[in-house]
């Protein structure tokens, strides 16, 4: 064994192991660093909440039989408020606005915004700008999930909580771990791997949907299609009070770690270097990726390219920073999927066709637009 | 925890038998990266770390600053274990500049400086605003490496040497005691390397910043650096002086290639080239 050097010198003069950093020279005008600040933050959260409610408001106006604003208006003022009574027996129009619209429009919001945030939280953590939970296999995964629970009778609830999302949610965990387990094998590891990868994942899952849809019951299966294909019909107020329950949850998780997912889009190294309990922020977004797609695939089926698209679309206008873009994010994706559901279900009214139809004919385009850009290219 | 003040006399590190192997998936047979290091690091210096390609250079750099942990030994950082420490109370003492700089996500250049203050700031995941004073730290370092006039432009937009320049800029940000460096000068033209390797040396002499940075460079090492560390095969093979560790039967032995060793004209500081 070779012999075994130390490098102390004589204590040097100076006081070792302190480090004067020298006060700051002259005083810096605040607005002089391009960084997000609380008014920043107030002024485009505010902005895209107003968007939204504002996107809300017009697609409840459409539709097969469309509702003028001051209609919708006095109606959903009306009800909130209690000054006006509306005999919701006798108005057919307060009756398709309050209790068939309004409950899809919802769903539809809390399902985009869902998603996009979702894709938000999956691209910083495997630092790939192109990972969706549609595209990487997440949502098949929690499809399989919700399948097994459907055709298996598991779907049974117990105590009062329906497995049919927890299944969901155990799905979306498993895939998530064998996507990550994927990207962090080996140094070098490119973006289109991980592409190729979430196509196998989604064969694999799709396989197994395919054989349990086969060997079931006619009327349940063609129930199954109808669902996976992504469809947002026929909610109703309690369905989405629990969709809202474990999206909540989700997203407060997701929104406690915005800021360490900044740092993570760095590598996991550096993130650590930088002070990042690394594994343990892991742990809690993965967790709330999974609990999120879980709750989204359970009530609505697989609906692709909203975790693609509005996040890029948010950084390319706004920022990068998770702070920004998680809360916005979520605002823009719910906007997107209202918008794209009212064209759904209304270009060929009274009949419609999946929403996935439409964000799969505009996020599809857009992801060829990214894989092919220039910029992406560049050391991926 | 750390918020005692660290001890004024001793050590950045002590290191005591530290060895390392990566784990690899189904056997931990595989030959350790480094194997029973045991040595102590000065503050208050410059240590350049020497040795061939996949010697254990990066990895020791990793290790002191806790990104990996190691399998066996201690480690203590102004007499405190690593081990016990968190990730934060690390990363407000010790800075670490990685080789690989690569950014994919559009942040400005001024964002990715101010992430340096995140071990500053306790909170739900580290939430908070940065503050004026956080601003003047960066906006400082940034000004020190030449990047103040980036601040608006986008990581994915500058070049190599104007990234590497602004997350030299991030680590200052963190006011650390110690500043690690994995290769600081592989993607700087000559301008940038002194520019580089005087900006370390006047952070060390006028602030007392203890630097530890890894280096192919032989030369700018032996002009910069204070004491050297030859590593070879996971082992210290020298440590010392610049005189005392470029010599040419040593670098011959650990390079395995024949070197001319002279003088600086400058500086009287050995002066390694490759014969012709």
């Amino acid at each position: 064994m070779a012999k075994v050097p130390t490098l102390t010198i004589s204590p040097s003069s100076k006081e070792s192991g302190k480090v004067v950093h020298s006060p700051p020279a002259r005083p810096l005008p605040v607005s002089s660093l391009p960084t997000l600040t609380i008014r920043r933050w107030f002024l485009w959260v505010g902005v895209s909440f107003l968007l939204a409610v504002g996107a809300l408001l017009a697609c409840l106006g459409f539709g097969t039989e469309s509702i003028a604003f001051s209609r919708i208006w006095s109606i959903l003022g009306g009800t909130i408020l209690g000054t006006e009574s509306i005999r919701v027996e006798t108005d057919s129009t307060a009756v398709i606005l309050l209790q068939i619209r309004l409950p899809r429009v919802l769903l539809a919001f809390f399902v985009g915004g869902s998603l996009a945030m979702v894709g938000v939280a999956l691209q910083a953590l495997l630092r790939n700008p192109l990972a969706d939970p549609f595209i990487i296999g997440i949502s098949s995964g929690a499809a399989l999930g919700a399948a097994i629970a459907l055709l298996f009778g598991v779907g049974l609830s117990v105590w009062s909580v329906s497995a049919l999302p927890v299944c969901a949610f155990a799905g979306a965990l498993l895939a998530l771990l064998i996507m990550y387990r994927i990207s962090s094998a080996g140094h070098g590891f490119s973006i289109y791997t991980l592409l190729l990868a979430g196509v196998v994942l989604n064969a694999i899952f799709s396989a197994f949907i395919m054989f349990l849809t086969s060997v079931a019951d006619p009327n349940r299966a063609f129930g199954m299609y109808a669902w996976l294909m992504g469809s947002l019909t026929g909610p109703d107020f309690s369905t989405l009070g629990v969709l809202a329950l474990y999206l909540g949850i989700g997203l407060i998780v997701l929104a406690t770690q915005a800021q360490s997912l900044n740092l993570l889009t760095l590598g996991e190294e550096t993130a650590r270097s930088l002070g990042v309990e690394v594994e343990r922020v892991k742990k809690l977004v993965f967790v709330a990726a999974a609990l999120l797609t879980g709750a989204v695939v359970s009530f609505s089926g697989i609906i692709g390219f909203v975790g693609l698209i509005v996040p890029h679309a948010v950084r390319l206008v706004l920022s990068a920073d998770h702070r920004l873009l998680l809360p916005v994010a979520g605002f823009v994706g719910g906007m997107f999927l209202m918008l794209a559901d009212t064209v759904a279900r209304t270009v060929l009214s009274p009949g419609e066709f999946p929403v996935g139809v439409v964000t799969a004919l505009v996020g599809g385009p857009v992801f060829l637009y990214l894989l092919t850009n220039r910029n992406m290219r560049v050391g991926l | 925890m750390m918020d005692s003040e660290p001890s004024s006399s001793g050590p950045a590190y002590a290191l005591r038998e530290v060895t390392f192997r990566y784990a690899t998936r189904f056997h931990d047979t595989s030959e350790p990266v480094l194997k029973d290091l045991t040595c102590s690091i000065d503050s208050g210096k410059i240590l350049g770390i020497l040795g061939p390609n996949g010697s254990g250079k990066s990895t020791l750099l990793k290790l002191l600053a806790r990104v990996l942990r190691p399998r066996d030994g201690t480690i203590e950082l102004f007499g405190n274990p690593l081990s016990l420490l968190s990730q934060a109370d690390i990363a407000r003492r010790v800075a670490l500049v990685p080789q690989e700089t690569l950014q994919i996500f559009p942040f400005t250049i001024a964002e990715m400086v101010l992430m340096g203050r995140f071990p500053h700031h306790r909170g739900w995941g580290g939430w908070h605003w940065e503050d004026a004073d956080d601003w003047q730290i960066a906006h400082l370092a940034m000004e020190d490496l030449d990047v103040a006039h980036l601040g608006p432009g986008l990581v994915t937009d500058v070049s190599g040497g104007e990234r590497q320049r602004a997350v030299i800029a991030r680590a200052l940000t963190q006011q650390p005691q110690v500043l690690l460096l994995d290769e600081p000068t592989a993607f700087l033209d000559l301008h940038h390397q002194l520019d580089i390797a005087r900006i370390l040396r006047r952070l060390n002499r006028e602030r007392g910043l203890t630097v530890i940075l890894v280096s192919h460079d032989l030369n700018l090492a032996s002009q910069y650096c204070d004491r050297l560390m030859l590593v070879h095969h996971g082992h210290i093979v020298e440590g010392g002086s610049p005189r005392d560790v470029l010599r040419p039967d040593l670098l011959e032995s650990v390079y395995g290639c024949q070197v001319l060793v002279d003088r600086h004209p400058q500086s009287g500081l050995p002066r390694v080239s490759l014969p012709v």
